[in-house]
């Protein structure tokens, strides 16, 4: 029954006359029964189905008692919170065993003790088996247990350095001979190494402070006492 | 397997009688034209026994297999410490143990070996995969952030499933290996990664300084390169074992073990300490070991 336009009566000429209205497309409208009306709920699955009808369901929508949830265990008390340095706890443990009083950590922290050991003293160490070495203390390196400091000296005309641990269980007397004549703007002293700042031998000085001491002491004990700490 | 029957399951013997001699009995797979024989040499008391199975493997690794698992550490630093005795000054690393507990087992039984897991640390439960979630929470135990088996030689060294492994498990002054990735070092050139010694700084040389230089000969070792040829490539972060560092010092309070010397890798790497295998094996107070019926779970 689709009536062609040549057809219609002529009732409808001045609508034919009219230019045609542009055709708009349905895409992406809503009728008003569809706009207007209630959205439509979602039919709730039937609880109970017995079980050979569950093939029919997806997956997703399948009840499943065997699944729980997984049941996360708390975690230990950590050792890593308790200690979080555990360098700083061994060193720690070693100075408590090594420097109970912590003496010796006074007497080379240079940068807070304004009468420890510095840079360009001349200092005496005794070893646990008498020897003694003298020397000019040419840098103090800070480092917790291992805090040492280089002395340097000239023995029979040939120049020495040695490295001293302080906390070293040999290590059993430190002693400040003589200290800097002026104060020093360096903490490492390395340029007393040329020739032109050399310092040379210390040993009369030293030599001239152990007399000293002996006579003061009554000549007791030497080398022993002192400015030990 | 005999031949079967749709639909009706006759199993009385006067049915069977009947009608199994009717049913064509079909043989599967390929006859063989050359049936296996015994061979005439492989036979006699004489033989030896051999030793390319498990079993044998496993009896030749029980003389350097631990008794006793190890534990999962992180390296923490260097240190020194003074021996009291000879006031020698030791250096050494600091190890620390963190909630290093025993996941589960491996057995001979379900996978051909002994071996304890082990993890240490702990993880977020939202950054760990739920396949490993599940692992962790049949356990009974807290999602760790790492994991490792330690080999033990049998069933008695299997110690229970979520016993925490504290420093106190080693004793000063015994031995350990330390297992750990050494420090990464990138694409390295071949002086620095197998110490070559590299080309001359003049004579002609130009450019190629810190080259290899040649990989081969052409004609001799014939007209290709050998695989395992020395050459430029990623060096460092492999794992290297450090034997029989000795143990200075145990705090169980903090999970502090002090090794003797050095251990590869940068600080927070980590170790995996256990027994050395090549110094007489550490007597322990005896530790209670796994029930058999744990040990198969």
């Amino acid at each position: 029954m689709a009536a062609l336009p040549a057809m219609r009566p002529l009732g409808c000429l001045r609508s034919l006359m009219r230019p045609s209205e542009p055709i708009t497309p349905f895409i992406n409208r809503r009728f008003i029964s569809t706009a207007y009306s209630k959205r439509p709920q979602r039919i709730p699955l039937p609880q109970n189905i017995p079980e050979q009808f569950l093939s029919q369901i997806p997956l997703h929508y399948r009840p499943d008692p065997t699944k729980e949830p997984l049941k996360i265990y708390p975690a230990p008390p950590s050792a890593r919170k308790a200690c979080p340095d555990p360098v700083a706890a061994v060193t720690e443990s070693q100075l408590a065993e090594l420097d109970p009083k912590g003496e010796r950590q006074a007497l080379f922290d240079y940068r807070r003790n304004a009468r420890s050991v510095k840079p360009g003293d001349i200092v005496r160490v005794v070893f646990k088996n008498g020897d003694p070495f003298n020397g000019v203390v040419l840098s103090i390196k800070l480092r917790g247990i291992e805090t040492s400091f280089l002395l340097r000296n000239e023995l029979t005309r040939v120049a020495v350095e040695m490295s001293v641990k302080v906390f070293s269980p040999n290590v059993q007397s430190v002693e400040i001979v003589q200290r800097s004549e002026k104060k020093r703007r360096r903490a490492r002293l390395y340029y007393m190494r040329n020739r032109k700042h050399d310092r040379r031998s210390v040993e009369n000085v030293v030599a001239s402070y152990v007399r000293q001491k002996k006579a003061f002491l009554g000549g007791g004990r030497g080398g022993q006492g002192g400015r030990r700490r | 397997m005999s031949p079967r029957l749709g639909g009706l399951q006759l199993c009385s013997p006067v049915w069977d009688a009947l009608i199994t001699p009717h049913v064509p009995v079909r043989t599967f797979g390929i006859r063989s034209l050359n049936p296996p024989k015994p061979s005439r040499f492989n036979i006699g008391p004489g033989l030896p026994v051999l030793e390319s199975t498990s079993t044998a493997a496993l009896r030749r690794k029980a003389f350097s297999l631990p008794l006793r698992t190890g534990a999962i550490a992180i390296k923490k630093g260097m240190t020194a410490i003074f021996d009291p005795e000879t006031s020698k000054r030791i250096p050494c690393t600091v190890l620390q143990l963190d909630r290093v507990e025993v996941l589960s087992h491996k057995t001979r039984q379900r996978h051909g070996y002994y071996a304890v897991q082990v993890g240490a640390g702990w993880k977020h439960p939202n950054n760990v995969t739920k396949s490993l979630l599940g692992h962790f929470s049949v356990n009974g135990l807290s999602p760790k952030r790492h994991i490792f088996e330690f080999r033990v030689k049998d069933q008695a060294g299997l110690l229970p499933i979520g016993s925490s492994i504290e420093a106190g498990w080693f004793q000063e002054g015994q031995f350990v290996d330390a297992r750990s990735n050494t420090k990464g070092k990138g694409f390295a050139g071949v002086m620095k990664r197998h110490g070559f010694g590299g080309q001359d700084r003049s004579h002609g040389v130009s450019l190629t300084h810190r080259s290899m230089g040649s990989s081969g000969p052409g004609q001799g070792g014939g007209s290709r390169v050998y695989p395992g040829k020395k050459m430029a490539g990623n060096m460092g972060n492999q794992q290297n074992t450090v034997q029989n560092l000795k143990i200075l010092k145990v705090d169980s309070e903090n999970g502090i073990v002090v090794v003797s010397g050095a251990v590869s890798g940068p600080k927070g790497c980590v170790v995996r300490i256990q027994d050395a295998i090549k110094k007489p094996w550490p007597e322990m107070p005896q530790a209670e070991t796994a029930e058999p019926a744990a040990a198969t779970a």
